[in-house]
């Protein structure tokens, strides 16, 4: 009887206590996969990319819409080959200032984001200034302050609407 | 003169060194994670994975916690 009663006052006991799961800690491998996307270098020429692609989808488009510049002695096929012409420079133009976009805002949101060590909005007002600022550099200094101004405020928004979206 | 080099009473002696060593670190590792996570990572979560800033900051808060305590 005694030990029918200690048996049955073990087993709910063991049964009480939680199971404790062992720590496990990540590999190194998945260390370094993960640690590829927090290299700027990375970040910068996968944004860049990511510009192009999007440059050149616009610049389709953008010259899709552009009114054709018809001469009268050009065939249709002509024309067709003078419009895709037209197109695809108008798109390479275009891959080409949204892939520094991408490439210079990565950049700079990157360095200054391992920098300061904060997940903030100022690194996307830095950033944009940044990249606003080198694109319209040519125009002087005036200019490059406006488009520092516009570019950060304009990166700002999209980041409030991408962050309300998620 | 000990036929063997540790008796008894010292093995226990050093089972006991280890285990509240064993107790030290894991109570400074937990520490070190509390500490961290409460200086570093933001109360509202926004997105499931660390940033890059989180990232940097953990980096830089482990190491001065280890310089510190060690």
């Amino acid at each position: 009887m005694a030990s029918a009663e200690g048996k049955n006052q073990s087993a709910p006991k063991q049964e009480e206590k939680p199971k404790i799961e062992p720590l496990r800690l990540p590999t190194m491998e998945e260390i370094r996969g993960q640690d590829i996307w927090n290299n700027c270098a990375v970040r910068s020429v996968v944004s860049g990319v990511m510009g192009s692609g999007l440059g050149l989808f616009m610049g389709l488009f953008l010259g899709a819409l552009d009114n054709p510049i018809m001469q009268e002695e050009m065939t249709g096929r002509q024309q067709f080959i003078y419009t895709a012409k037209q197109m695809g420079r108008r798109s390479i133009n275009s891959a080409k200032a949204f892939a520094v976009m991408g490439l210079v805002f990565s950049a700079a949101e990157c360095i200054v984001e391992k920098a300061r060590a904060k997940h903030d909005t100022t690194n996307i007002v830095v950033a944009g200034c940044v990249t606003g600022g080198t694109i319209s550099a040519r125009g002087g200094p005036k200019a490059a302050c406006a488009g520092c101004a516009g570019f950060a405020a304009f990166s700002v928004l999209i980041e409030k609407f991408f962050d309300r979206h998620d | 003169m000990a036929a063997k080099p540790t008796s008894t009473m010292e093995k226990e002696q050093i089972f006991g060194m280890a285990e509240k060593e064993m107790e030290y670190r894991v109570e400074l590792f937990n520490k070190l994670t509390h500490t961290c996570f409460n200086k570093c990572v933001e109360k509202r979560y926004k997105e499931s994975e660390l940033n890059m800033g989180e990232n940097s900051c953990i980096d830089r808060c482990v190491s001065k916690y280890w310089q510190a305590s060690d």
